[in-house]
């Protein structure tokens, strides 16, 4: 009886001990796998970018967007996108691409794991347009009268909340929106943009 | 790196192009330039205000005529009923006013086409098919800056089903065309779409050669109602003098002919079926105004088969002022899509109503 209890106890208190071990591991292995470091001022994202078109009075731009920043709590930095859109009326398919260039300055500031920072954009938005006479094909239009192509540069300005959060390593999930605005045959255009993706903080 | 950036800016910069958007001029897929001949004043109708002269363009329906107004007539009311209620069977049928604009007091007019026709009034399958439309000049007596069609009138009979719909009536009035009849030299305007089929018996003009690609103003010389009924008995289609066709492009001016309004009204109505199908009608009890009207008692058209046996159907034609022309059909036994169904929905052959003015059936 006795003998019974003690092998007993000792199968409790060997347990108890791997349990202890294990949990120690698995801590140290979270540890390693969701543990940040944040050591350099430079931070470079890109992904995916959705907006109102930079110079047409309806649809969604879509495309990607890249930018690099550099600063603590004041930042400066780049940016760079790529969207189109493509919208239809009765005689016409527009199709707008806008290359949104932007030199930014940022307010930012550290917040548990994330970084909250209000960025403002100033640039130009090259558009290209590309419309097509709708039918025109069918009745033998060709040249102009069928197709038209043109660039244009227009001064625009951006003002984003962005938000980053540290992942793992130098790897942040990034994501911002806001308003903008360009200037379009003299009148301003407003519209908004938001960007989701990911960054990269050696 | 800075020459580079400098560059680049300097690039953006003159990068500085009109967009347009979904906005600015929308320039015509066909514009077609007309010119008038001969005086309209001699032809003018008198009416309550001065005239205002448009052009329009009228595409064209594809449409049958009834038996009873292509087959000869079986006596002289008949004859007298096919003159007051049927339109010319080998005529333009307009289906849809595509486009118009004012005729411009030099008698000249430029008519912009900002749009293809239709799917509905083009004939053929989508590899293969053809629209045509007549250019017309009308006056456009209620100011709403179209050519309004019309549509016959029917009178009513005991329905069953749906009531057809009703008739239009069209105050404008056309006083030239460059496609009027078939029987007649026309000038048309053709889209092609795709292949062309030459059997087609779509306002054909065998003979002509097939019109080209997109739009094209095509002519023919026409033929005779006699030779379309027996070419279409050796089942083939008439056959236009080749020496009359031509073929050119939109930019050759379409000379329209100030005609008198009488010989041009049919370009101003559309027809409610398009198949050569009839409505029957049960006669009610009371009898309909028939006052201004030609009315006939005439055989049910069976093309020689026999299935008729004598049954007989009252043909009243519309108004002799109405706009447009038609026919209404009764019966006293049959059905609203074939009078010598089967089983009849309606069976009053042994108590017509009093005023009916046919003998009664054979059958």
């Amino acid at each position: 009886m006795w003998r019974a209890i003690v092998v007993l106890a000792c199968g409790v208190g060997l347990s108890r001990t791997s349990r202890a071990d294990d949990g120690a591991q698995l801590a140290s292995t979270r540890e390693e796998t969701w543990g940040y470091r944040s050591t350099g001022d430079v931070m470079v994202d890109g992904g995916l970018v959705v907006g109102f078109p930079a110079a047409l009075p309806t649809g969604l731009a879509r495309g990607v967007g890249l930018g690099v920043t550099s600063g603590r709590s004041l930042a400066w930095g780049a940016r760079a996108a790529w969207v189109t859109a493509t919208e239809s009326s009765l005689p016409w398919t527009v199709t707008h691409s806008d290359l949104r260039l932007r030199a930014t300055g940022a307010v930012q500031a550290a917040a548990g794991r994330g970084v909250v920072a209000l960025r403002l954009g100033l640039g130009g938005t090259l558009v290209h347009e590309s419309r097509v006479r709708n039918q025109g094909m069918r009745a033998g239009l060709s040249g102009d009268a069928l197709a038209t192509s043109t660039f244009a540069m227009l001064p625009a300005a951006d003002l984003d909340v962005v938000v980053a959060l540290h992942v793992a390593g130098p790897w942040l999930l990034v994501t911002s929106g806001g308003p903008s605005i360009d200037v379009l045959d003299g009148a301003l255009h407003g519209g908004w943009s938001a960007q989701l993706g990911l960054a990269w903080q050696p | 790196m800075i020459r580079a950036a400098i560059v680049l800016g300097l690039a953006l910069v003159a990068a500085c192009g009109d967009l347009a958007g979904l906005g600015g001029a929308t320039p015509a897929l066909a514009t077609i330039q007309i010119e008038t001949a001969g005086a309209f004043s001699a032809v003018e109708e008198p009416g309550a205000d001065p005239p205002a002269l448009r052009v329009a363009l009228v595409w064209g329906a594809q449409w049958l005529t009834e038996p009873l107004c292509i087959l000869p007539p079986e006596d002289a009311s008949a004859a007298a009923l096919i003159a007051a209620g049927c339109r010319d069977p080998f005529g333009f049928v307009p289906a849809r006013v595509a486009a118009s604009v004012p005729l411009v007091p030099d008698g000249t007019a430029s008519l912009s086409l900002l749009a293809l026709p239709a799917a509905d009034v083009m004939v053929g399958a989508v590899t293969a098919r053809v629209a045509y439309g007549s250019l017309v000049i009308y006056d456009d007596r209620d100011g709403d800056g179209t050519l309004t069609l019309g549509r016959a009138y029917q009178l009513a009979g005991r329905e069953d089903g749906p009531p057809d719909e009703g008739g239009i009536t069209t105050e404008d009035r056309v006083y030239a065309a460059s496609f009027v009849s078939m029987t007649e030299a026309d000038r048309r305007l053709a889209f092609r779409e795709g292949g062309f089929d030459p059997a087609t018996a779509f306002y054909p003009r065998s003979g002509c050669g097939d019109p080209p690609p997109g739009f094209s103003i095509v002519a023919a010389g026409g033929f005779t109602a006699t030779e379309a009924i027996a070419a279409q008995l050796r089942g083939e289609l008439p056959q236009e003098d080749p020496a009359r066709c031509e073929t050119a492009s939109t930019d050759e001016p379409v000379v329209l002919t100030y005609r008198a309004p009488a010989e041009l009204h049919e370009l101003a109505c559309e027809e409610r079926r398009n198949d050569s199908s009839i409505r029957y009608r049960e006669p009610l009890g009371d009898a309909p105004d028939l006052t201004n009207r030609t009315l006939a008692c005439v055989g049910i058209p069976d093309f020689g088969t026999g299935a008729a046996n004598g049954a007989r159907q009252l043909a009243v034609s519309g108004r002799a002022d109405d706009s447009c022309v038609g026919l209404t059909h009764y019966v006293l036994r049959g059905c609203s899509e074939n009078p010598l169904c089967a089983v009849p929905d309606w069976d009053i052959t042994a108590t017509p109503p009093s005023w009916w003015p046919c003998p009664q059936d054979a059958r």
